[in-house]
């Protein structure tokens, strides 16, 4: 598959009062075409300076990268993506109609249908003659969006699309989210709503003080959960564990019964057997997957994040 | 040049709706509206008093609007972001610049165009001059616009590198230097017993200081050896040296812009 986005080494660096800091440091970055990438990261990890870097709206200080094929800076490609930024801001004084009106004519667009079609597809047709400063900020990010989708870009970048948000509100980018996606558009979030990136992205970049720290399928980063089963009918948590037929676990005494604690990837049908065989009773078995909240802690946390891991298509491969 | 006519006419619709201005503009047309009013105090030629405050009061309110119009500008679009969003669609930096610059001059234009009406509505109401004379009244105007896109284009260009209160001072200053002092330089400059280094100095400072005081045609007091044989010829020629001006300030403009990070 193609790559949307291939960064090589990218780097931004500032000058402040300690030196010359690079928020964002030697990265690399690999979106393919056709996926919804989230690149995650805690405040101030460089998220938005990369964005900007690769719309050409600041310059690199070291390193390359490539958007759609050509390289970054190069106009021709702002032609097949579009932006929406983060706490986006559109000029008060138009309505949502004279929006869409004003950045069509910044492409050479200007189809009254179209104008039409994306008002109804983020639900403001009924709100399209009220001026921006009339609408909420769910509204704001709407028309945002359909001014994204004006030039019927192959890539979109949205930085922190669902920031500030309720929750009704949120499950409205989602679903349009989403759809850009059914619609073979490649997106790229930038984003620290976990859960929101749980549910929506194929592959994700978690980058912490502009290093990138984890980059994967999302699958196959989250491997690793463990299960857990509570069983009775032992005499003790030893005679428990004498009967089954694992390494890694861990048994602890609940007042009814024994609680395992086993990885996932093991063989769960012949733990079961076993406790069977052994005369126990299962009273329940609870999966207990990895969530992308924990892997984001476990990755921002970690004291060394100059360490790059990728994990990518190798199950098993993951930590 | 389709993005450049989209940014320009956005960035009307900004400025005629801008707070700020839009109560300098009031300022400004009720002194011209009680103008003769106060004309009236001195009885020694009133016809030329109040010509004289009318077209001062339409000068010194389209600078401060020239001034308050372009500093914030650039430093608005990136503060509010709005510039992204532009700039990630297919218009380059200069156009963007070009854009906006020409959308301020023509929201200056609507504004001194309303207060020329009411300076001629008062000034007819006064004195029941004939057309002509009116006419004759509009040509200061005129002149005005020209020297007001001039200082416009010094503040976008300071704009993309200094700070809207720097640039304030900056571009206001500079108008007053190049109103108050060019004469004085020029005629430093054409005079025979000026020194040869101190007339090359300011033959140089002439060069590139703006020549504001070409536009004050009505000011004797300021332009004294100032006398024109054939004013068509004049207007055109302060025209083009603006014109030219502009656009050097536009493409320093552009290449400082063009380089820097928003
Ligand atoms: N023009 C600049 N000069 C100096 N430092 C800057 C500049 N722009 C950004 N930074 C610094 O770069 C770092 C990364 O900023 P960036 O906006 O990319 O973070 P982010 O990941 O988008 O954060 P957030 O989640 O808060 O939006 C921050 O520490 C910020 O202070
Ligand atoms: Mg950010």
């Amino acid at each position: 598959m193609a790559a949307a986005i291939q960064t090589t080494k990218l780097t931004k660096s500032y000058n402040s009062r300690s030196g010359k800091v690079n928020v964002v440091d030697h990265l690399d970055l690999h979106v393919e075409e056709g996926e919804i990438f989230g690149f995650l990261g805690p405040n101030g990890a460089g998220k938005t300076t990369t964005i900007k870097m690769l719309l050409g709206i600041i310059y690199p200080s070291f390193g390359e990268g490539y958007v759609l094929g050509k390289e970054i800076g190069d106009m021709d490609v702002h032609r097949l993506i579009s932006y929406v930024p983060e706490r986006p801001y559109y000029y008060e004084h138009m309505t949502g109609l004279e929006l869409l009106k004003f950045y069509g004519s910044l492409f050479g667009i200007n189809d009254p249908a179209l104008f039409e079609r994306l008002l109804e597809k983020v639900n403001l047709h009924r709100d399209k003659d009220k001026t921006i400063s009339q609408y909420s900020k769910g509204m704001q990010q709407r028309i945002g969006l359909a001014q994204s989708l004006l030039n019927d870009p192959k890539l979109l970048f949205l930085d922190e699309p669902t920031g500030g948000l309720d929750p009704i509100a949120h499950r409205e980018i989602r679903d349009l989210i989403l759809s850009f996606r059914d619609e073979g558009r490649t997106v790229f979030i930038s984003s620290h709503e976990l859960s929101e990136v749980e549910l929506i992205c194929n592959r994700v970049a978690i980058i912490n003080k502009g290093v990138i720290a984890r980059q994967g399928k999302l699958t196959d980063l989250l491997r690793g959960g463990r299960i857990e089963v509570t069983v009775d009918g032992f005499e003790s948590a030893e005679a428990f564990l004498k009967a089954l037929p694992l390494k890694d676990t861990n048994v602890r005494t609940l007042p009814s019964g024994f609680l395992l604690d086993m990885p996932e990837l093991e063989d769960t049908s012949s733990v079961i057997d076993s406790i069977r065989g052994a005369k126990g009773k299962i009273l329940s078995i609870v999966p207990r997957k990895k969530r992308l909240e924990d892997l984001f802690v476990e990755t921002v946390s970690s004291k060394q994040p100059s360490k790059t891991i990728t994990v990518e298509e190798s199950a098993g491969a993951n930590q | 040049m389709r993005p450049i006519l989209s940014i320009a006419s956005t960035t009307v619709g900004e400025a005629i709706r801008r707070r700020v201005l839009l109560i300098i503009l009031l300022i400004g047309v009720l002194f011209l509206a009680v103008a003769p009013g106060l004309g009236v105090l001195s009885a020694r030629s009133e016809t030329t008093v109040l010509r004289g405050m009318m077209l001062g009061i339409i000068q010194l309110t389209s600078a401060v609007i020239a001034i308050v119009l372009t500093v914030y500008m650039l430093p608005n679009e990136i503060e509010r972001r709005t510039i992204y969003t532009i700039l990630s669609k297919p218009v380059q930096r200069w156009q963007f610049l070009v854009g906006k610059y020409l959308g301020a001059v023509s929201a200056l234009a609507i504004m001194m165009c309303l207060m020329s009406v009411v300076m001629v509505l008062m000034y007819w109401y006064q004195q029941h001059a004939p057309i002509s004379e009116i006419a004759n009244l509009l040509k200061a105007p005129m002149m005005y616009f020209v020297q007001m896109s001039l200082l416009a284009a010094v503040a976008v260009m300071f704009s993309t590198f200094v700070s809207p209160l720097v640039n304030f001072f900056l571009s206001g200053g500079l108008y007053l230097v190049g109103s108050l002092f060019n004469p004085f330089f020029e005629t430093l400059s054409s005079n025979n017993n000026t020194p040869a280094f101190t007339k090359t100095v300011a033959k140089f400072i002439n060069l590139v200081l703006p020549n504001f005081a070409n536009y004050n045609v009505q000011n004797p007091i300021i332009n004294p050896q100032q006398t024109i044989g054939n004013e068509t010829q004049y207007f055109i020629n302060v025209t083009v040296y603006g014109v030219l001006y502009i656009l050097g300030l536009l493409v320093v403009g552009i290449l400082i812009f063009d380089r820097r990070e928003v």
